[in-house]
Order: structure tokens, then sequence, then C-alpha cells
């Protein structure tokens, strides 16, 4: 009888543990596995995109692989989902809009949510929007540059080329050439060149030095992924400055081969390294404007997923996905660039970072119970590069 | 009379063949199938989770497209060539197959659509193999110029669409995962029948294998080398076309980069099979079927391991090195025959 009661005891004292560690582990959020398929392996995007979801792991409960799309093959790409479905993933994020609808049969079939972070899935908007965005397993998207109505990228060039023209009365810049991706690609830069034809025309109607444009040129301006030709500069021979909407990296090289480095202003969306060298007063000065999206941005998708892999949700969560444009560093000055040399997209160091592990925390349905969807949205909006400043 | 003598039974079968020396003859079949064996028990070893079916479907979607061009590929090899333009081709053919499904409409617009390329694959595989004989180039020249032409062809279609993407309207894969892997098997299975009874009963294989061995020799044996040799790059347009059409069962969708990769794809495909790639009468179907499986199950099982996706293709490679350094004849340190 005492050995009974003996083993019902120490029955019953394993039972409590048991459930003290049960009732313990409900206090943090469960333990995931995110996939990220960014769009190159290596630079300052991605590496500080790394540098930022590496700082989230331990107050997340979350593990982060890594992969390498592609932006022209549906096949590597549906291959390289697969590989992070087989790597356990319980969600994944994507840089890229290509056999998205394969894609998602995969994730729905695997049980596994997807989300985007830097793409406007465009093309699956406007032509598969049913079998996308209504697909439960996919969450919705950030894209850096704005979607839909919210574009705006044509103005902040022209805002940049006035901003710059006050700051150097003597020596404005008074005729202006484009450069853009091809269209199949960035359907919207063609949209970002005529936001800036707007405004031009419209300063010129009042404008004691009007500035010029040169008409936009698609055997010139158009680039394939590859540094714009050497005839660009002897096509747009008296430009002042280029307004290159797509990559400032694919024009810069061809400048300075050319000799027109020190003597042409190039105005550009995104960041190479190195750039900061000749940015502003620095180096040859080229360079006069970088836009820059904030990797904190992949906030927005990460939460997403979070949220669902622990069966919770904002209740205002919209019921079909959205795709989210996120605020861009403007870099237009010297005080900028010295204010974004300090961000976590430079020096990969997470205690730079617009957001705090704790911040990102308080944003998911399951580690703040008054989170909204509203105001994982607003985050988005404070990702500008005054709000390095604070 | 000697005993031997006697009979009509070669010599060689009557004599008695030791395991040593069973083994040394098969190394290379040897070799391949147990990298097969090998690979399927580490994916079953580190796929006992709730996603073994899910993985396991995603290797035969993935190998079967490598398998059916490699059926083809397999009588090109065999003659000691190899054909650099497939991924290209691989491309084109499926942007094609959607824009003529697409246009057409239904169920009729794909077949229509297949036909054209399977059309425009045997006529490249005419090219291939007799444009090299009537120039007095080596193979792989030709192939190259399809390469480039192809490459030039796929950007200049993907621009007329103005997108990024195409996407082809009508259905063309069952809904349920297992049965469109059921499809896919049976489409390989059935291929991989009519390949290896050519291969092994008809003049096509005989008479590519014995090109491989010696070009000179079949020649002056009476084998119309030309003849064959279009017929075998025929035969591989024919499964680049299939291949084309269970790519695009997989994705639905085509763009600039679809099928790049493909022709090395192939060629490593056809080496982890055992296959020599001096060709010759070692050559063997098998190859098509046991290195693609080898290939696709390698990489899942590297990824189901924990090593990191952007370190597989290196080790990938170094597994690659390790087992052409192994088969490779010691004397001379040629590849496999």
């Amino acid at each position: 009888m005492k050995n009974v009661k003996r083993i019902f005891a120490i029955v019953l004292a394993l039972s409590l543990v048991l459930a003290l560690a049960a009732c313990g582990g409900n206090n943090g959020p469960k333990k995931a596995k995110i996939g990220v398929g960014l769009y190159s392996d290596a630079g300052p995007a991605p590496d500080s995109t790394k540098a930022y979801l590496a700082s989230l792991t331990e107050k997340l409960n979350v593990e982060f692989v890594y992969t390498t799309l592609t932006q022209t093959d549906e096949a590597a790409n549906i291959s390289k989902v697969q590989e992070l479905i087989a790597a356990n993933c319980d969600g994944i994020i994507i840089t890229m809009d290509m056999g998205m609808e394969a894609i998602l049969k995969e994730c729905q079939e695997a049980g596994v949510y997807c989300a985007g972070y830097l793409c406007d899935f465009d093309t699956s908007y406007n032509n598969n929007y049913d079998n996308v965005f209504k697909n439960p397993y996919f969450l919705g998207t950030v894209a850096d540059g704005g979607c839909g109505n919210e574009l705006k990228r044509g103005y902040d060039f022209w805002d940049s080329l006035m901003e710059y023209n006050e700051a150097h009365p003597d020596d404005p810049v008074t005729h202006v050439s484009f450069t853009t991706f091809p269209a199949w690609a960035f359907p919207y830069q063609q949209e970002y060149v005529n936001q800036f034809i707007e405004k031009c025309d419209e300063y010129n109607k009042t404008a004691a030095t009007p500035i010029v444009y040169d008409p936009f040129d698609e055997s010139t301006d158009v680039l394939m992924f590859s540094p714009v030709d050497s005839t660009y500069f002897s096509k747009h021979a008296d430009i002042d400055a280029v307004m290159c909407i797509c990559a400032g990296e694919f024009v810069y090289g061809t400048m300075v081969s050319a000799g027109v480095d020190k003597t042409i202003k190039l105005f550009a969306a995104g960041y190479t390294e190195g750039d900061n060298a000749n940015f502003g007063s620095r180096g040859n000065g080229t360079y006069q404007l970088e836009l820059v999206c904030a990797p904190e941005s992949i906030t927005y998708p990460l939460v997403l997923l979070l949220n669902k892999i622990n069966g919770v949700e904002f209740k205002d969560m919209p019921a079909e996905a959205e795709r989210r444009s996120c605020t861009s560093f403007i870099i237009n000055s010297d005080a900028d660039m010295e204010l974004f040399e300090k961000s976590i997209y430079l020096t990969n160091d997470p205690a730079n970072a617009l957001l705090t592990p704790d911040d990102v925390y308080n944003l998911t349905a399951f580690g703040n119970e008054n989170a909204t969807y509203a105001g994982l949205v607003e985050i988005l909006n404070h990702m500008n590069i005054e709000d390095l400043a604070k | 009379m000697p005993e031997k003598l006697k009979t009509n039974t070669p010599v060689e079968e009557t004599e008695k063949v030791t395991p040593l020396q069973f083994l040394k003859k098969h190394v290379y079949d040897i070799t391949s199938y147990m990298g097969l064996v090998l690979v399927a028990v580490l994916f079953v070893i580190f796929n006992s989770g709730p996603r073994f079916m899910f993985n396991l479907s995603s290797v035969i979607q993935t190998a079967s497209v490598y398998a059916v061009i490699a059926l083809g590929a397999v009588f090109v090899y065999s003659m000691g060539f190899m054909d650099v333009s497939i991924g290209q081709q691989v491309g084109v053919y499926v942007i094609l197959m959607i824009l003529i499904g697409n246009k057409v409409g239904g169920v009729p617009g794909v077949i229509v659509g297949f036909l054209a390329v399977l059309a425009l694959a045997l006529i490249c595989g005419a090219i291939n193999g007799a444009v090299a004989v009537w120039l007095g180039l080596p193979s792989i020249v030709t192939s190259l110029f399809l390469m480039f032409f192809f490459t030039g062809a796929q950007v200049l279609l993907m621009e007329g669409t103005g997108k990024n993407s195409i996407e082809l309207e009508q259905a063309v894969r069952p809904e349920g995962r297992n049965e469109y892997s059921l499809m896919l098997i049976a489409i390989v299975i059935v291929l991989a029948l009519i390949a290896a009874y050519f291969f092994k009963y008809t003049k096509l294989g005989k008479y590519t294998r014995a090109i491989g061995a010696n070009e000179t020799t079949a020649a002056q044996s009476g084998v119309n080398t030309i003849k064959w040799r279009v017929i075998a790059y025929m035969a591989l347009g024919v499964c680049v076309a299939l291949g084309s059409f269970v790519l695009l069962t997989r994705t639905g969708t085509a763009g600039k980069g679809s099928g790049s990769g493909y022709a090395m794809d192939v060629m490593i495909c056809l080496i982890l099979g055992g296959m020599p790639l001096s060709g010759g009468m070692k050559s063997k179907i098998s190859a098509a079927l046991v290195g693609p499986f080898t290939y696709v199950l390698l990489s899942n099982d590297l990824t189901t391991m924990g090593v990191d996706l952007n370190w597989i293709n290196f080790v990938k490679a170094l597994i690659f090195i390790a087992i052409v350094l192994l088969t490779c004849r010691k004397k001379d340190g040629v590849l496999p025959r």
C-alpha cells in the first residue's frame, strides 16, 4: 500500500511539473522557422535585412533561413520555395513575383504561409488577383517606391532636383535626361518619368530659367539590367544630370569611363556599396540623390506570418491580402547621407535599427492584444530619413 | 577437337567471372545505383516528418523534367556528342506553347501549341545533327549557334508580350498533388520504355553507340553516320519538346529565364547516372532515370539535413567532382567510358 501511495505521489508530482512546464511554454511565441527568398545574396540591402532579422530571433522565437530567387525563371523559384518547405519552414517571405500561382499551390499543400517584401507583385495583382491576393496562404506584401495609386517616386526626383538647385544657385541643373529599367520588369518606372515631366512642365510655365528634359528614348534610355551604353552621353550631349529612375550603379560606371562623372550629376534610385564616397560634396560629387527602402520594412510580412503561425489574428485584419508601400529614405544632402551612414542599412548593426525586437514583438497580435493591422501599416510610414534622426 | 570449340557458346561466357572481376566490370553501374540508393535512404531518414509526401512529390516534379529530357539526350551522348542549347530550347518552347495555347484557347490550344513546338524541335534536331556534319564542325559548335539563336528568340518573344511572366490560361495539370505526381510518373515510365526499346532493340540505339565507340569503324561497317546522327538529335528534340510540356505543367508560366541551366543539369544528371561522356557501347538508358533522381534527391537531402540553402550548389559541385574522380579511367584520367 505504501508503494502504491509513493507511486501515486510521484505521478502527481510529475504531472504537476509537466503542467507547469506546459504553462510556461504558453508564455512566449511558438517556435517558428521563416524562409526568406531574397533577390540577391549579397549587398547592403540583403546584408542589412539579414542583420535586422537576426536581431529578432530570440525575442520572437524565430529562426530564419535564406535562399536567392531569380527574376526571370519561375521554375527555379518554385524549386527554391520547395526547398524552403523541405527545410521545414513555417512561413516564407519572397521578393519576386514569378510563378506565384504555382508557388502558392505549393504553400497551400504544405500549409505554409507566404508574404512579400520589396515587391509590389504587380503582375499577379493585375493579371492573377484571384489566385494570388485572394489565396488564403498569401498574406500581403510591402513594396518599396509605392504601388497602385500611391506612386510618387517621380515627384521625389523632382523635389530633390529643386532642393539641389536651391542649394546650388550658381550652378543649377537645367537640362536632364532619364534612364529606366524595361516596362516588362518595372511597369511603374515610365509613370515616374511622366510624374517628373508633369512637374517640370508646370515649373517651366513661370520659371525664369526653365529646366529642359530630353524626350524619353527607348533605344538608349531603357537599360536591360546592364550598364548604360557609352553612346548615351553623346545622344544626351548637353545634360547636367541624369534622372536614373532605375539603379544608379548601371549609369555611374559608364559616366566614369566617359569622363563625365564630374560634370554630370546623378539622381538615382537604390544604393550600391561605395556610393557614399561620391555623394553630395564628397569625392567627385556625382550622386545627388539616392532612394532607399528601409530593411525594417520586412517587419510587415514577418508580423503577418508570425501571427498566422501563432494562430492569432489582428481584429482589423483585411479579408484579402494587401500590398502596402513603405516610405523611402530620400537621401539628397550631405546631412542626409551622414544620417543614412549610421543606419542599419550601412552598419548592419541592429542597435541602429528603426525598430527594436520589443517594438516588433508589440506589433504582433500574440505579443500585444491591442496590436492592430492599422498600427502595423502605420509603422511603414515612419521609415524615412527624418526617422533616422530620432 | 578441343572441348571449347565443340559448342557455339562464346569463350568468355564459359569462363568463370570472379566477384572482383564483376565489380571491376560494373564499377560505374554499381557506383551510380549505390548513389541513388544512398540518397534515397537519406531521403527517408531525413524526411520522416509530416512533409514526407510533399517532399517526395517535389522530387518527382523536379526530376521528371530532367528525366524526360535525359531520355532523349542519351541518344546524343551515346555518340559522344552533347547539346548545349537544351535550356534555351526549353525556354522558347514553353513560351511558344503558352502563346499559341492562349491564342487558340482551351485544350485544343494546348495540343496545337505542343504540336507546333514538336515540329520546331524536330527541325532544330535535324539542324543540330546535319549542319555539323555538312560543315565539318564539332557538333557542340552547331548547338552553340542554336543556343545563341534561342537566347535571342526567348528575349524577343518575352519583350513582345511586354510582361515579365506569361501564363497559360488552360489548366494542364490535375488539381491534386498526388494525382499530378502519378501523371508525371506515368509519363516518365512510358517514355522510358519507348526510349529503352529504341536504344536496345533498334538500329537507332545500336548505331548511335557504335558511332560513339568509333565513328570511322561504324561508317566503314556500312552505318550511314550522318543519317543516324540526325535521327538521334531529332529524338532528343522530341524529348526536349516533351520535357518543355512537363515543365509547363509544373509552372503554368514562363519568362525570360525559363529553362536556364537545363543543358548543364541534364549533363550532370547523365554523368551521375553512369553515362560515359565519350559515349560508346557502355552507354545506357538507365543513366537517364538514375541520374535525375539522384541529382534531385541529393538537393532535397542536403536541404533537409540543414545545409545552408546558398551552399547547396557548392556541396553538390564537390560531390560531383568526387564522383567524376572516382569513376574516371585511372590510366589516362579521362571521364568515365
